[in-house]
């Protein structure tokens, strides 16, 4: 166990990992974006007000294919319905003497990466603290934004001449996760990994990636509750 | 900028922030620290970081399938010898895109 500082500036060191994956992969975003025809500011609106990658990306298609606003938010909000157990998971984590009054700042940017950088300095001995989380959540958010923007720049054909930045850009948000998981992993945390993801497969090819996402992270959850 | 892709921001932005912070704000899974919810939301990060793995990785199962091997093996491999989320990360990316150039 360890006890270390938990200020705005160590929250910042522990972005960057966050803000390295973010950054490329926001780029992408902002290239197909345009190439979807979305005008620069838009893309960067989608990224400031939106702030969720996979479902960003998804509404692109959404509105491309020229989907109703009220299906492209109902389909765009039931893909985000995971973080809502997000913030009991990390104060739980925390601890119940655990500060929260500025939690309607900090749980803005409460993304996949950022509660799993969060839980993972908790699991290894820091002590939770609402300036560390500022931390964390800015240089992720300002990551996002701004390679959202630079991607924009950049245009929809910036990376059709080099295909294997583009496979490997493709593949840092996988990277991510997996590297994530391997960070949190325990012993007690195996069966709830398995479980998560055989129901992610079945959910998935089933009915559809939504479903796998939501009935995976629900049916991993469950199996936490069973196990003794 | 459209109107239609300014109002599926806000909607979509503003339900993201009431999933956020909303169960923090009701206090939602705290009290009792013992019994079953302590342990769904004990198993809830594991499980969700779970499932972002397996399906990210799912689409890509049916390309190329050298290169998500290697990818792979990267992230586990500096995990291993690093235990650096950015490190394993951009390893499983740079692998992924150098064996992508060369197959």
């Amino acid at each position: 166990m360890r006890e270390e500082t938990s200020g705005f500036a160590s929250g910042l060191v522990t972005a960057l990992p966050i803000a390295l994956g973010y950054f490329p992969i926001a780029f992408a975003f902002g290239v197909a974006a345009t190439k979807a025809g979305f005008s620069e500011a838009e893309a960067v609106m989608l990224s400031l007000v939106i702030y969720a990658g996979a479902s960003q990306f998804l509404a692109l298609a959404l509105v491309a294919s020229g989907a109703p606003v009220l299906v492209s938010a109902f389909t765009l909000v039931a893909m985000n319905l995971r973080h809502v157990l997000y913030g009991p998971a990390l104060m739980r984590a925390a601890g119940a003497d655990a500060a929260r009054k500025r939690a309607w700042g900090w749980a803005w940017g409460l993304t996949d990466e950022v509660f799993g950088a969060a839980l993972g300095e908790l699991a290894r001995g820091r002590r939770f603290g609402e300036p560390f989380m500022y931390g964390i959540g800015l240089g992720a958010y300002a990551a996002w934004v701004s390679g959202t923007a630079v991607g924009t720049l950049a245009g929809g054909g910036a990376l059709q001449a080099y295909p294997a930045v583009e496979a490997g850009l493709g593949f840092m948000l996988p990277a991510l996760f997996l590297a994530l998981l391997l960070s949190i992993l325990t012993r007690a945390a195996v069966p709830v990994i398995a479980v998560a993801g055989v129901a992610t497969v079945a959910g998935t090819l089933a009915v559809s990636p939504t479903v796998g996402i939501l009935g995976g992270m629900v049916a991993g959850a469950l199996a936490g509750v069973v196990r003794k | 900028m459209r109107g239609e892709v300014v109002v599926l921001a806000l909607i979509v932005g503003l339900a993201n922030y009431a999933f956020r912070y909303g169960p923090i704000r009701m206090g939602w899974g705290e009290g009792q620290a013992a019994g079953r919810m302590a342990r769904f939301l004990a198993a809830t990060g594991p499980a969700a970081i779970a499932t972002l793995v397996v399906a990210s990785v799912l689409p890509m199962v049916g390309a190329a399938r050298l290169p998500l091997v290697a990818g792979i093996a990267a992230v586990l491999a500096v995990w291993v010898w690093r235990r650096s989320v950015v490190l394993a990360t951009l390893a499983g990316s740079l692998a992924y895109g150098a064996v992508f150039a060369l197959a």
